[in-house]
């Protein structure tokens, strides 16, 4: 069931730069969705204009079937976004800010205590409620953005950019919820311009370039379809960086030769597989 | 979950003065400053100058506050984030407004109810006086948070929504008779000071309370009502025209 439509879509905003010319594709329910580009590709706007956040100017996008422009009132009840460097107030503690929100949403008092503590526990934030969040780390910060935008159960989470910032551990941390909520059937559509991030995360991927779409599909399908195939690291037994060949065979016949030669000469052979970022590149 | 709009505005408002209740620092410094020129005058003039100022103040300290909103306005759509949040929710557009203006009169409302009380208790009246010096100071900071949210709306700097309010305190506050009697201007200069809207407020709070050297003309007292709400309307039309809630 697709949960997103979206039809060339187009944006230009108001002082004429054009940000989305012709952007079509569709989500399907409990996908990660990534959006993939470079800086000021496009990859904001088109996530803001799906949070009905942003007009669009041309074409059409549909969330659970309904108009963006026409009907975000029945879209937004459903949806959730961490939007991109959103940051806690630094006077407030974590259960401040996400008892306030579900104060916001609407809960009744009960329910919003209830589901504060449940969300903090899964946040790990419990062991810092009544810390302000000027004394916690930037990582811990964004779990409380995430928190807050994950206390209604949205059924689409919308994640611009979400990692920017975090050490690597903490970038697993969200990796690990956005798993955690896809397993529960949320659909989340990401932004990033980590390719790491892509490759680890996402279902498929649209690639922005200036835009426009310029792929869409899985991982193995934007490798593949970039044509960059196995890589083969050829170099002397004790290697001093100075003997170091990075090859690219194109068939298999070739891999055999290269590794067959090598071993005739003494060197040592290590295969490297293509990455997303070879393939965006 | 059924949420209404007040319910809503007041967890909202909560979320913006939290920080405010408990770092009261800038509230402090906004009610010194309105507050600092009466102590002045209390000092070189005695209580006949400083009741007037007092009067003034108040009416200020609401202007001031009203002013602020552009900051919270400006902090929670570039700095938090927050906006963008909950306009992909079902919070209500009426609900953030009122929230964010309300919080800061909340906060700023013991130090205005304390110089109340201390004119009060120097120039007793009744409480029709006291009602209507409240609405006109109302009046004012509406118009205000009006101008704020057209400001914190409108700039993508921070310096620029955080020095535009004090400029435009400045020159509602200091610059027109509102400490000072505005017969102490030269006739050609308080056409000037009757264009700013925070004289005419300032005249009518001293008029309730008998604080002018001549009572208003009930022409003058139409005249300073309606200027207010038509400043008033004029910076809710700005304000619908630069805030907006879904960007173009």
């Amino acid at each position: 069931m697709d949960v997103v439509e979206v039809d060339e879509l187009g944006k230009t905003y108001p002082k004429g730069t054009q940000a989305l010319k012709d952007v079509s594709f569709r989500i399907t329910k409990g996908e990660i969705f990534c959006l993939l580009g470079r800086n000021g590709a496009g990859k904001t706007t088109l996530l803001r204009i799906l949070a009905t956040q942003l007009r669009p100017t041309a074409g059409a996008a549909r969330v659970f079937g309904h108009d963006v422009l026409r009907e975000p009132r029945a879209i937004r009840p459903r949806i959730s976004v961490v939007p991109q460097e959103a940051r806690p107030q630094m006077m407030l503690s974590a259960w401040d800010h996400i008892r306030l929100m579900c104060m916001i949403r609407g809960m009744a008092k009960e329910e919003a205590l209830r589901r504060t503590k449940l969300v903090m526990e899964e946040f790990d934030l419990w062991e810092h409620k009544d810390k302000l969040t000027a004394d916690l780390s930037g990582g811990l910060r964004q779990r409380v953005i995430l928190a807050m935008a994950l206390i209604a159960d949205p059924e689409i989470l919308f994640l611009d950019e979400p990692t920017i910032g975090l050490d690597p551990l903490g970038r697993r941390q969200v990796w690990a919820m956005v798993r955690r909520l896809t397993a529960k059937g949320v659909t989340v559509l990401l932004t990033t311009h980590y390719m790491d991030e892509a490759e680890k995360l996402a279902d498929r991927l649209a690639i922005i370039e200036k835009g426009q779409l310029a792929f869409i599909g899985t991982v193995d399908e934007a490798k593949a379809m970039a044509g960059t195939g196995m890589r083969v690291i050829v170099e002397s037994a004790k290697a001093n960086g100075n003997d170091r060949e990075v090859l690219e065979p194109k068939s298999n016949t070739e891999i055999l030769e290269i590794v067959q030669r090598s071993l005739n000469d003494g060197r040592r052979v290590t295969f490297q597989p293509p990455t997303l970022e070879d393939a965006f590149i | 979950m059924k949420s209404s709009l007040l319910r809503q505005a007041w967890y909202i408002g909560l979320l913006d003065s939290l920080p405010l209740l408990r770092d009261p620092m800038l509230l402090v410094v906004l009610s010194l400053i309105s507050f600092l020129p009466v102590f002045f005058l209390f000092l070189f003039s005695g209580g006949t100058a400083a009741m007037p100022a007092l009067v003034g103040a108040i009416v200020l300290t609401l202007a001031f506050i009203g002013l602020f909103a552009a900051q919270s306005v400006y902090f929670y759509k570039h700095w938090f984030r927050f906006q963008d949040m909950f306009v992909a929710s079902p919070v209500s557009p009426i609900a953030y407004t009122l929230g964010l203006s309300l919080s800061t009169l909340f906060s700023s409302s013991p130090s205005v109810i304390l110089a109340l009380a201390v004119l009060v208790w120097n120039q007793p009246v009744g409480l029709v006086p006291i009602l209507a010096t409240l609405a006109v100071s109302a009046l004012l900071w509406l118009s205000m948070v009006f101008a704020g949210f057209a400001i914190g709306a409108s700039t993508k700097n921070t310096r620029r929504a955080n020095s535009l309010p004090q400029i435009l305190g400045f020159v509602i506050g200091f610059l027109p008779p509102v400490y000072y009697p505005l017969s102490l201007l030269p006739p050609s200069v308080q056409p000037f000071a009757l264009a700013i809207p925070s004289t005419h407020a300032a005249q009518l709070a001293k008029h309730y309370f008998g604080l002018l050297p001549a009572p208003l003309t009930d022409g003058d007292v139409f005249f300073g009502w309606g200027y207010l709400i038509a400043f008033t309307v004029a910076m809710a039309l700005l304000v619908m025209r630069k805030a907006r809630w879904v960007d173009p």
